[in-house]
């Protein structure tokens, strides 16, 4: 009862403030007038009448305060006031207000752009039911250090009635897929999927049906299409169910849609047909392996039983495969693998040291503020105003600059995010996701308060040590920065450097990194070549037309001006190593084993056009045609593996195990190892046979080696001279052969350079932060230099004394830093390669580097200081 | 401020309201300052008021709906502000006169407490 009718009182003081100040005010002047006429009349003179009045009043402000208080809610009045007060404050310093907001909104920003960037890589759920259940299984065969393999329908079919951890397995992979259409043939991205696939997934077309089992098991000719295929082809209209498209020469009927974005461990295909479930014998088709676990089940337990499962189907292997086993990764483990995920949360809390230093130099600029305004707070304080008052006035000013930086920072973010969607690396996954959603807001606005109060309340701590003297002791002479102030700055600076370095060791090392991987010999010369994929239509079914077409479209090609070379391989860059039994012809006998191997088709000028070199024996030759007997070049890797001290050219070996029906090959060359899966992956046994020997029915890489700079200038010649040779036979993917060899450094180049450009934030940051602290102490300190050098200090021991206080803060956040550097380095090791974490080198430059800067940044203010005139300098007061 | 230490007793919050409506109630209608003189002088000037803390108590009491104020003119013709007690503050004033006459009472007793009364109970 009681309490409402205040608040209704209090909501009404809330609206008329104004009038009630107005009368607050002619009361007390009332009561004051009254009061001293009274004392006149008991015979005062009018001081002395005045004087008496105000004392019997008691602390009008106080009084006044206490009243405002109690006219209304005094959270939200006071509130109201202190950001009133607070935007009069920072207006009047533009300077400061400038550079805080700066500062802190850039931090703010780069944080929550990266934010978003973890946020949608590793934080957002998959797309999925119950993402959490999801694995991938995977075929594994330590001794070829294959961990990734995929698995045939026959092995997943022992796996499913083997196991009881699974709900379900489904099975996908890419199928070369061709489109022909009005205007010619093309090449899509097409993929098949078991017909249990979407339903495992928890995924529903958004337009018509999945596939049935039956359709699977007959290998119908419907397909499914991408969300985004449908937009681009039939402009999102219903009419697609139902309509034909002709695929590798066969018309398929479209039965769904899938939902935008689709995908499956990075599978992003554009159509997509069945295949069965399982199968009956051991094909040599394998495909990816996806489960859904029983809800109860950990993954520890699958693991254990699928390593059982593994144990037992090993005894019904052939011997040269029974080192097989199977593991089992959490899906969105192998979305984002573990090296991704270390990088991002590397480089999330990169940002986020950048983010605190920022915030210390804004706590370090507004303690030096504060010090400057101990006069105004003695004032305040004098006036009444309580300690707990002035210290909300701080926190107000402090989440005012925090709160205007956040938004300005939110609006930097979201540049930010479309930067990194656009030129982020294509091989992140997930990039097309990241976006600011309420999470990300959230992370901006927590780092925005977390700046305001650390901003704010470093200046009230300060404050409230100083005790508020109302006599204004300190704040009517200049002082010597209050010693709480001095303490704290130090401690920011010191922090500064020792976040900054290991900001730089860390970006000294992914630098050394870098180097290193880019210093890696390829095995072949990307520069100056120009790669196209080309298929042979449909149409060529018998092999000698494919060898015909390639042997015509090359011919042509070498004609062109400019084009020193051309050549042709199946697939320059692997995907996914594959493993493959291979029984080799030894002097001691003939050994099968199974191996992580790759085999390809290739031209006789390949190794030319690429400019890899022959290590042993011949290229292909004219002689080796169809006719032929086969013959191989072999890598170095396998030369090394199967005939490890001996000469490999003219020792013979065949695919298969040993009573296979596969042809026996005779080496004839051994070439250089190439890095055909990017520099950072060591390379395996791979074998080249003739192109002539066995044209393959799909599309092959082109390589043009030029003589241009700019191999790209010249795609428009080259595409119509393919043409020339064959309307029917598509080109596309043309690029110049170095940006397609680049993109595998793509995220560390990413990485390397935001971790780069932080650290020469942090260490800007750090040098102005000591800049202002060494500045602020002399001008504070101009006195006492004066005093020293009145009394016969020489203008060089000034000058050490003032460097001699910069450096010992430089090195004592140095030898910190360097600690914890030693930490990040030993927790961030496996993205460092070809560099130890405690590389000394990296060390001792990046400590040199902050110490010269160190010095710089305390040299300017310490010159200034030897210039000191003592006589000026005493007078100053 | 207040650091001058006087033997005039300092007016304690909460006894403040119970003056001030008594006040009220025997004299009508009074503005701050009429009230803080009657205050003073009824007390013989013993009671020294803060003057000051009069004014947040009146907005205090009237926003409990004990009082009420209304502008007016002083004897001099000079505008003021009036405050009357209430139904409601007269109610408050009988239940404040009830408390305080028992707590008084209760500390008398404690004044004139002998010891000795107490020894056999505690055996």
């Amino acid at each position: 009862m009681s309490w409402a009718t205040v608040f209704a009182a209090r909501l009404r003081g809330l609206f008329e403030h104004k009038r009630l100040e107005r009368e607050l005010d002619e009361e007390v002047r009332f009561h004051l007038e009254m009061q001293i006429e009274d004392n006149l009349k008991a015979g005062m003179n009018s001081a002395e009448a005045r004087y008496a009045a105000m004392r019997s009043f008691g602390g009008l402000e106080r009084m006044k305060e206490t009243y405002r208080e109690r006219r209304t809610f005094a959270l939200v009045e006071t509130t109201a006031q202190d950001l009133r007060y607070a935007v009069r404050t920072l207006r009047k310093s533009p300077g400061f207000t400038m550079t805080a907001v700066a500062v802190l909104a850039l931090a703010i920003g780069a944080n929550t752009a990266i934010f978003s960037v973890l946020n949608a890589v590793l934080l957002r759920p998959l797309p999925y039911r119950s993402p959490e259940q999801l694995a991938m299984l995977w075929t594994e065969d330590l001794t070829q250090k294959l961990r990734e393999g995929r698995s045939a329908l026959w092995d997943v079919e022992q796996w499913r009635s083997q196991s009881q951890s699974f709900a379900d397995m489904a099975t996908f992979d890419t199928v070369s897929t061709m489109l022909t259409g009005v205007d010619g043939v093309e090449q899509i991205v097409g993929a098949s999927m078991s017909p249990n696939l979407l339903p495992l997934l928890g995924v529903r077309p958004v337009l018509g049906r999945g596939f049935s089992t039956e359709e699977a098991e007959q290998r119908q000719r419907l397909v499914l299409i991408s969300h985004r295929f449908w937009q681009a082809r039939f402009g999102g209209s219903h009419d697609a169910l139902g309509a034909t498209l002709v695929l590798n020469g066969f018309p398929c009927q479209i039965i769904g849609i899938l939902p935008a974005d689709f995908q499956i461990a990075r599978l992003d295909a554009d159509v997509w047909e069945p295949h069965p479930s399982r199968r009956t014998v051991r094909g040599a088709e394998t495909w990816f392996v996806v489960g859904r676990l029983r809800p109860t089940v950990t993954f520890d337990q699958v693991q254990a039983e699928m390593s059982a499962v593994a144990r037992r189907l090993n005894d019904q292997l052939p011997a040269a495969e029974r080192n097989r086993g199977i593991s089992v990764v959490p899906l969105t483990l192998y979305m984002v693998g573990p090296q991704s995920r270390l990088a991002l949360w590397m480089l999330g809390g990169t940002v986020f040291c950048v983010f605190l230093i920022a915030a210390a130099n804004v706590t370090s600029l507004s303690l030096a503020r504060s010090v400057a305004r101990a006069r105004e707070m003695a004032v305040r304080a004098a006036l009444g105003a309580s300690a707990g008052r002035i210290v909300r006035q701080l926190l107000t000013e402090g989440v005012l600059l925090a709160a205007v930086s956040g938004l300005i920072g939110s609006l930097l973010a979201s540049v930010g995010v479309r930067l990194i969607r656009a030129f982020g690396p294509g091989n992140l996954p997930r990039l097309n996701e990241i976006n600011l959603d309420l999470r990300v807001l959230g992370w901006a606005l927590a780092i925005s308060v977390l700046a305001g109060t650390l901003l704010g309340l470093a200046p009230a701590i300060a404050t409230l040590r100083r005790d508020l003297r109302p006599s204004g002791e300190e704040g009517g002479r200049s002082v010597s920065g209050g010693a709480a102030t001095r303490r704290i700055r130090r401690g920011l600076v010191v922090a500064d450097f020792a976040l900054a370095i290991v900001l730089l060791v860390g970006a000294g090392l992914l630098v050394r990194s870098w180097w290193y991987v880019n210093s890696i010999d390829p095995g072949f010369r990307p520069e100056r070549v120009l790669v196209m994929e080309l298929s042979a239509p449909p149409t060529f079914s018998i092999p000698a037309q494919r060898t015909d077409l390639y042997d015509r479209v090359l011919e042509t090609i070498q004609a062109v001006p400019d084009v020193k070379n051309a050549g042709i391989i199946g697939d320059l860059f692997i995907a996914n190593s594959r493993e493959q039994v291979v029984t080799v012809e030894r002097d001691d006998g003939t050994v099968s084993e199974r191996l992580r191997f790759a085999g390809d088709e290739v031209s006789a000028d390949f190794f030319k056009a690429i400019g890899t070199p022959l290590l042993r024996g011949r290229f292909f030759s004219i002689g080796d045609g169809p006719d032929a007997p086969p013959v191989a070049i072999i890598n170095d890797a396998m030369a090394r593996r199967s005939w490890p001290g001996h000469d490999p050219v003219g020792k013979r070996f065949k695919l298969g195990p040993r009573n296979s029906d596969n042809r026996w090959c005779t080496v004839v060359g051994v070439v250089a190892d190439m890095r055909r899966q990017g520099p950072e992956r060591e390379p395996f046994p791979q074998m080249f046979v003739s192109l002539a020997q066995s044209p393959p029915p799909r599309s092959m890489d082109l390589f043009i080696r030029t003589s241009s700079d700019d191999p790209m200038a010249m795609a428009g010649a080259l595409r119509a001279a393919v043409r020339r040779v064959e309307k029917n036979a598509p080109i596309y993917g043309v690029a110049p052969l170095e940006q397609q060899f680049g993109t595998y450094l793509a995220q560390r180049r990413f990485q390397t350079s935001l971790l780069i450009g932080f650290s020469i934030v942090a260490l800007l940051m750090a040098a102005v932060g000591i800049y202002g602290l060494i500045q602020y102490s002399i001008v504070t300190r101009t006195q006492e230099i004066g005093i020293r050098m009145a009394v016969g200090a020489e203008a060089g021991e000034i000058f050490r004394m003032i460097l001699g206080e910069g450096l010992k803060l430089s090195l004592t956040g140095l030898m910190l830093g360097l600690v914890g550097a030693l930490w990040l380095g030993q927790a961030g090791s496996s993205l460092l390669f070809g560099v130890t974490p405690t590389d000394p080198l990296t060390f001792i430059v990046v400590s040199l580097l902050l110490i010269a800067v160190a010095v710089a940044a305390c040299c300017f203010p310490a010159r200034r200081a030897m210039e000191i005139e003592p006589i000026v300098a005493l007078r100053q007061e | 401020m207040n650091n001058d230490r006087t033997d005039k007793a300092d007016v304690l919050q909460g006894t403040l309201i119970l003056l001030v409506l008594r006040t009220l109630e025997a004299l009508g209608p009074l503005h701050g300052y009429g009230i803080a003189r009657r205050i003073e002088q009824i007390s013989k000037d013993v009671l020294q008021l803060n003057q000051g803390t009069l004014y947040p108590a009146l907005l205090r009491m009237e926003q409990e709906g004990w009082i009420s104020s209304k502008w007016g003119a002083s004897a001099k013709n000079r505008r003021a502000k009036f405050y009357s007690i209430t139904a409601a503050g007269r109610r408050r004033l009988a239940k404040e006169t009830e408390d305080w006459r028992r707590m008084s009472s209760t500390i008398e007793r404690f004044l004139d407490f002998d010891p000795r009364s107490l020894t056999e109970e505690r055996g």
